[in-house]
């Protein structure tokens, strides 16, 4: 018996635990492209119904976009489905090259690596290239995937209070005499929106000759004038040592992910990183799309300039209606109600209103600080975002939640 | 001791200031410090105590509260 009913028992009690705490999560059946507008089945097996989506990271609007699925249509035709091999043996076609090298191009950087995800990317930064005489100091709102990579290395590891740049300091000072030290930030932050200081942790680490590595996973595309992501918005480009970011966002949406930065880190990556080494490469109808996308972008700004002035808009409609906004300047815009139970009621009650948006709580977020985050995309039409302002008042005047403190916020019963 | 340590968490991990914390406060299960962030207090301890607590003896399970922490410090 491969499966002993004792050992069946202990996975049931787990889940039971996870459904008795709330933290169990369901799935939402799409059956439809990825867009703004998206006939969603939920709870599994109700009636489908058509939402307004105002929580995927399809923040360009290329994921269903008729030129990028072309573009993958041809690249079938062309470099085949599936290339059944790891990079080094006979995985490694001219596209996966010409991506590496476009890619260095789009973000100002000496070289590029492809990965299978940004996640596989984060995984194998750390590991690969930070021995036992290193430090990693990392904001505490970096994303899980840097977590987990970070947990991989052999690295000692120190953290600073988020995006908050005298704390980083004291670390660094703390931390001096280690040989390498790397300072490790999201871009932009995905539950909060911000964007990280990146000119002073760049002039931090010039000073404590401390490495910069930026997950820029929210910003590729869309952050900085041409869509070159945080760096070019603070105006560091080429002073970032190692970029991960993803092609699963902005980028089509699809899969796969890279690092970009330093030549020497890119090559030791290539013949030591295990997730490089002992996984797939990156499927050509990826690869091939996103040599397209990344055309289209450096292209024109169309779609950028659009997603910033629907962002602008959206986030101010929420703040003059009374709601209280993480400050920021991307197009994620989490709107606060503090309290874990109401957050709930609110996602659902949007649900109703035929708008698609979710709450997050403890633990993804810290406690007394849930939110419903929402995410605007260039593939919004006006009416879309007008609809969606209009669910959010209305579920907000039936809980009377406008223009409420965070405190009374907390304190409501739900 | 204690409310050494109480006032080093408060201002070093504490992103709410209104949070209320004690001796027997959860911080690492309840989110408050990321186990990463316990090389910070290992070099807090040492500077503060001139105590060098082995990284193996740090563990979420151990440094959980402030009262653990004491019965560890104490050890050394």
């Amino acid at each position: 018996m491969a499966f002993p009913e004792v050992l069946r028992r202990k996975y049931q009690d787990i889940l039971q635990q996870i459904r008795q705490s709330g933290l169990h999560k369901q799935e939402r059946i799409i059956h439809d492209k990825q867009g703004a507008r998206i006939a969603v089945e939920y709870p599994f097996g109700s009636a489908g119904k058509e939402l307004i989506n105002m929580c995927s990271n399809n923040y360009l609007g290329l994921s269903s976009h008729p030129q990028v699925i072309k573009a993958a249509h041809q690249a079938l035709d062309h470099r085949g489905y599936g290339l059944s091999s790891v990079r080094f043996i006979c995985g490694t076609q001219d596209i996966h090259k010409e991506l590496e090298s476009h890619l260095s191009d789009f973000l100002g950087t000496e070289d590029s690596i492809l990965f299978s995800s940004c996640f596989d990317a984060n995984a194998a930064v750390f590991e690969t290239l930070l021995d036992e005489s290193a430090i990693m100091i990392s904001d505490r709102l970096v994303h899980a995937s840097i977590i987990d990579g970070m947990r991989l290395s052999r690295a000692a590891h120190d953290t600073y209070k988020h995006s908050d740049m005298q704390h980083l300091r004291q670390k660094l000072e703390l931390h001096k005499d280690k040989e390498t030290k790397i300072i490790i930030t999201d871009g932009v932050f995905s539950m909060d929106g911000d964007i990280a200081p990146l000119a002073e942790i760049v002039e931090l680490a010039e000073e404590y000759q401390a490495l910069v590595f930026v997950d820029d996973s929210h910003a590729t595309g869309f952050i900085g004038a041409k869509g070159r992501g945080s760096h070019e918005h603070c105006q560091v480009m080429g002073k970032i040592d190692l970029i991960s970011t993803t092609f699963g966002k902005a980028l089509g949406g699809a899969s796969g992910g890279c690092i970009s930065g330093r030549k020497e880190l890119i090559d030791l990556l290539r013949q030591r990183a295990r997730p490089y080494l002992f996984s797939n490469t990156l499927a050509p109808i990826i690869t091939m799309t996103t040599l397209k996308v990344l055309d289209i972008l450096a292209g024109s700004t169309q779609a950028r300039d659009s997603l910033e002035r629907k962002a602008a808009w959206w986030r101010q409609a929420l703040i003059q209606a009374g709601f209280i906004v993480v400050a920021g300047e991307s197009p994620i815009v989490p709107v606060m109600l503090y309290n874990a139970k109401l957050t709930q009621l609110f996602a659902d009650e949007l649900y109703k209103k035929k708008v698609f948006a979710v709450g997050f709580f403890f633990p993804v977020v810290p406690q007394a600080q849930a939110r419903i985050r929402t995410q605007v995309s260039a593939a919004h039409s006006e009416e879309d975002l007008l609809f969606a302002r209009d669910a959010f008042i209305e579920v907000a005047q039936k809980h009377d939640i406008l223009g409420k403190t965070k405190a009374e916020l907390l304190n409501m019963q739900v | 001791m204690e409310e050494k340590l109480l006032d080093f968490i408060r201002d070093e991990f504490l992103e709410d200031p209104e949070l209320e914390i004690d001796a027997d406060t959860r911080l690492i299960s309840a989110g408050i410090i990321d186990s990463f962030s316990l090389v910070s207090l290992q070099s807090y301890i040492e500077r503060e105590f001139g105590k060098r607590i082995p990284a193996p003896r740090i563990t979420a399970e151990s440094f959980d509260t402030v009262r653990q922490m004491v019965q560890i410090i104490q050890q050394f």
